[in-house]
């Protein structure tokens, strides 16, 4: 026994110094499992948590994930796992895992106010389309709504899309990546006329420079932490800088740690925009030849309520979008105001540092790469914050190649993937398609083969506005799918909370799990996770990627595909089209939805035959036809020959994923630069080809206070965020014992002498209070996250204390994102 | 439920788990990270060079390895840990 344990010991040395680049001698993957565990049966899947999209080798067994590992031929991991990653074996296997539908009732039928109880799934579709119907009937399609998720596989929210869309006729379908990346989005749009970055995480092992601008990469994307600490410790050159509200892991590797006053990341982006050009750094060819420059609209409000003071007050609250022509020598007045002195003041930085970290844009030898999550994002300026990051890589020509590059990181599998390269927000189609634009919604009636006008042109309802038309009683039936809104939404106590409990309205939440969004709900459907579908994401890198059905769903548990697919087949066209179109149409008459959405001639296009005969797919053998296939070949139509590329569906199954646009069976590391991507012409040398003329836009915008600032009732920064061991709410790692034992519950981070002003210390029980709601919990004032004085720090994994209640739902007017990391609260003592 | 969610932890059998994880540290802060692995008593380091680290994790269950690798993950000096390699067996025979 000893022999065969120093054995295996020396394989697990042997592989953990591969994986690290060591030397000692490399160990094949195959030789990774021994023994008993050669029995079992490996797949490939991407990690179900984050946007790094790692590949993870999982071992099935009876029909049971009994392990997984880090994928060796992965690209991004490259054999890596994070400790989340470590434990996705546990996360389908959760004790409380739901598996029948569950309606409430009482005297035998349908109440709001009844207690939930077992039906079939006949019983819940039937009370579910009645609903439906009711509501279609007495107020049209703008009273019905869809919130999903960018956890969706890629065919998922694209069902979920053709569903609202084209069979309800709304628009009124929101993914919770609106909390996530919609700022990132929106600015990639106005920026670069295409969405996603140009660059890919190649980059990582070329850059000089990184800079995070609110972003803790190190608790949560490790794994692409771990490439950042390589690059910095290999090469003495190469620095890192951190900018955060309130000091936390990442800061141990920064050269340049920098701790800002909430909200003036605005007047330091715009100072290094100062420094840039009045040191004569501009890269002035780029400059002229591939950009265009204008003048943003401020004071643009912050999406609350319009009747909110702070609406009324704003002077162009209702047309925050708008920006005019403007020259460079006026954006270089615009910026100039931004002086070091004046931003050192803002910002509470000391200067050494601003100067530093401009130096590191301004220096045309040292390459950077800027990374920011949700700072940047849940910010009220959070696409004025991207655009500004945007100028300082524009007008140094630092961009599109390896090392230069802007990134946007993103925080669920397939933000990406699903939420915006499908199209699953309320304002868009496909392939970066616009709902409001005729041409485009044209182009989507004919690859979905329906009626010419069908399609509505009005932008839907998005994530907060849906909370908001629910409480007051607009927005009456609503399936929320993947997501823990209850949880993840600001204030909702007051604005989330109320919308699902009113008596008009009939709520649905398909999940795995009963998290307190499906307590809230009339309607539970028990979903199916993971590898218990096939599935598609796409990361951060634009990088798609495919995994196979591996064991079967507990009970009756079935895919959200499934659920969307289903459902539809309760309505014809009779009942959900106008008699107009219908009139104009006379084929479509009499239709059942299911007909006219999956069995057009596109998506029943592949025969049973065409699967893999080695793993089970429970959808197609539903339905009779490759549905994933189908769905994916027809979704993939738009994009193709329009730089958004996807190679042909069963090369995904073959691959650790590629990223698009895939020409000619080849991937892009890099858009935008002739020689790396082939949309670019030969001798152009640069092309932002998204926009008509072939040029970026750089916008000018000023810096505006945050939406609530501490004052002296409620004196402390409420900063939310994410912890190493839980993912989003916590609905699956919360029910991994070993993630829960580790980290059981939110904790207020701050400073000791703010603990100590208010007389408490380390471990007491105290009210988080803002002027919307309040939580208890205890004080942490030695943690891993560390505030400065003046500022707290929650997290919002825990469902048995609600952070979210305390938050404003204040957004980005012009994303609708809203900001979860500037309000103000108290703490006191209980 | 999950027809197949785990047994309370008294009810499962004894294991011995073994994993591999790769650290990155501040090379200068060496001497003070290696005293705060050995501290933790089940850690081996077997080989660093260049601010990476190789450690094993050995323990009757994962989530020691967990507790270990994420304690290692939040000590001063330590930029990262993360898992390579991980592996469980049965300390006896299987009866069944």
């Amino acid at each position: 026994m000893l022999d065969r344990r120093d054995f295996i010991k020396a394989q697990a040395v042997a592989a953990a110094a591969a994986a690290g680049g060591l030397s000692l001698p490399a160990a094949a993957q195959t030789s990774m499992v021994a023994g008993e565990d050669a029995q079992l049966i490996w797949s490939k899947a991407p990690c179900r948590f984050c946007g790094t999209g790692c590949s993870v080798m999982v071992a099935t067994k009876d029909n049971r994930v009994v392990a997984t590992h880090g994928d060796m031929q992965a690209e991004v991991n490259r054999g890596l796992n994070c400790v989340k990653g470590y434990f996705l074996s546990k996360i389908m296997y959760g004790q409380d895992r739901l598996t029948q539908p569950l309606l409430r009732m009482r005297d035998g039928k349908y109440h709001k106010d009844g207690e939930f109880r077992p039906v079939t799934w006949d019983e819940a579709f039937d009370e579910m389309a009645s609903q439906w119907k009711r509501v279609l009937k007495e107020k049209g399609p703008e009273a019905v709504g869809m919130f999903g998720s960018g956890q969706w596989t890629i065919w998922e929210g694209y069902a979920a899309s053709k569903l609202m869309r084209a069979g309800f006729r709304t628009n009124n379908l929101d993914p919770n990546a609106r909390h996530c990346m919609a700022s990132a989005a929106v600015a990639f749009i106005r920026t670069f006329g295409m969405d996603e970055p140009m660059g890919c995480y190649d980059d990582f092992e070329h850059a000089d420079a990184f800079v995070l601008w609110g972003s803790n990469m190190a608790e949560m994307h490790p794994i692409l932490w771990t490439r950042i600490t390589d690059r910095r410790l290999a090469h003495h050159h190469v620095k890192v800088a951190v900018l955060s509200t309130f000091e936390h892991r990442s800061f141990e590797l920064a050269d340049i740690p920098m701790i800002f006053e909430p909200g003036t990341d605005l007047a330091i982006l715009n100072y290094i925009a100062n420094h840039i050009i009045q040191t004569g750094r501009v890269n002035k060819a780029f400059v002229e030849k591939h950009c265009n420059f204008r003048l943003g609209q401020k004071d643009i409000g912050y999406g609350l309520r319009p009747e909110s003071v702070l609406e009324v007050r704003a002077a162009n609250a209702k047309d925050p979008t708008d920006s005019k022509p403007m020259s460079f020598d006026e954006f270089a007045q615009f910026v100039s105001e931004y002086t070091l002195d004046k931003t050192a003041e803002l910002s509470k930085v000391p200067k050494e540092r601003l100067l530093a970290l401009a130096e590191m844009y301004a220096d045309p030898k040292t390459k950077v790469m800027s990374l920011w999550t949700m700072g940047f994002n849940q910010h009220v300026r959070g696409v004025w914050v991207n655009h500004m990051v945007y100028n300082l890589h524009l007008l140094t020509g630092k961009i599109s190649e390896p090392g230069n590059s802007p990134f946007s990181l993103t925080g669920q599998p397939s933000a990406c993937g699903t939420a915006r390269e499908v199209g699953t927000f309320a304002h868009r189609l496909p392939a970066d398609m616009q709902v409001t634009n005729p041409v485009h919604r044209s182009h989507v009636e004919e690859g979905w083969k329906i009626p010419k006008g069908l399609l509505p042109g009005k932008i839907g309802y998005h994530a907060v506005l849906m909370d908001r038309m629910l409480k007051d009683g607009k927005l009456n039936a609503y399936w929320i799918m993947v997501n823990n809104n209850l949880q993840a939404a600001p204030n909702t106590d007051n604005e989330t909370y109320p919308g699902y409990r009113n008596p008009n309205n009939f709520i649905v939440v398909s999940d795995a799990y009963p998290t307190v969004t499906a307590a809230a709900a009339d309607l539970i459907l028990p979903a199916a996770m993971w590898v218990e579908k096939e599935g598609a994401y796409g990361n951060a890198e634009r990088r798609t990627h495919f995994w196979h059905q591996l064991v079967t769903a507990p009970g009756e548990a079935r895919s959200d595909l499934w659920q969307i697919m289903e459902f539809s087949k309760r309505f014809t066209t009779d009942e959900v089209w106008p008699k107009e179109i219908l009139d104009a149409n006379p084929d479509f008459r009499g239709k059942n939805l299911f007909d006219v959405l999956f069995r057009n001639g596109n998506v029943d296009r592949f025969p049973l035959a065409d699967l893999d005969p080695a793993y089970d797919n429970r959808e197609s053998k539903a339905f009779g036809f490759y549905v994933q296939k189908g769905l994916f070949e027809e979704y993939a139509a738009f994009g193709r020959g329009h730089g958004h590329d996807l190679a042909p569906f069963d090369t995904y199954h073959e691959v650790r994923g590629l990223r698009w646009p895939v020409v000619e069976g080849k991937e892009t590391k890099w858009r935008y630069r002739e020689g790396l991507d082939p949309y670019v012409p030969k001798g152009e040398e640069v092309r932002f080809y998204g926009n008509p003329d072939g040029k970026a836009n750089l916008f000018a915008f000023p810096y505006e206070p945050p939406a609530e600032s501490p004052d002296k009732d409620f004196d402390l920064w409420l900063v939310t965020g994410r912890v190493l061991e839980h993912w989003h709410s916590g609905s699956m790692t919360m029910r991994v014992p070993e993630l829960y034992k580790s980290m059981p519950m939110a904790l207020v981070y701050m400073h000791p002498d703010d603990a100590q002003a208010r007389g408490l210390r380390r471990g007491s029980e105290v009210r988080v209070m803002s002027r919307r709601g309040e939580m208890r919990t205890r004080v942490e004032t030695r943690g891993r996250n560390r505030p400065p004085r003046g500022v707290v720090f929650v997290p919002w994994f825990d469902s048995a204390r609600l952070i979210n209640k305390c938050t404003l739902d204040a957004t980005d007017p012009i994303s609708k994102q809203t900001d979860f990391k500037k309000c103000a609260v108290k703490i006191v003592s209980v | 439920m999950h027809p197949d969610a785990p047994d309370r932890p008294g009810d499962a059998p004894a294991e011995w788990h073994i994993a591999s994880i790769l650290v990155h540290l501040r090379p200068e802060r060496s001497p003070g990270v290696r005293a705060a692995i050995a501290a933790l008593g089940d850690v081996d380091i077997h080989v660093e060079e260049r601010g990476r680290m190789v450690v094993t994790v050995e323990g009757p269950h994962e989530g020691r390895i967990a507790d270990r690798m994420t304690a290692i993950h939040l000590m001063d000096g330590v930029m990262s840990a993360v898992m390579v390699f991980h592996h469980a067996e049965p300390l006896a025979p299987r009866t069944s």
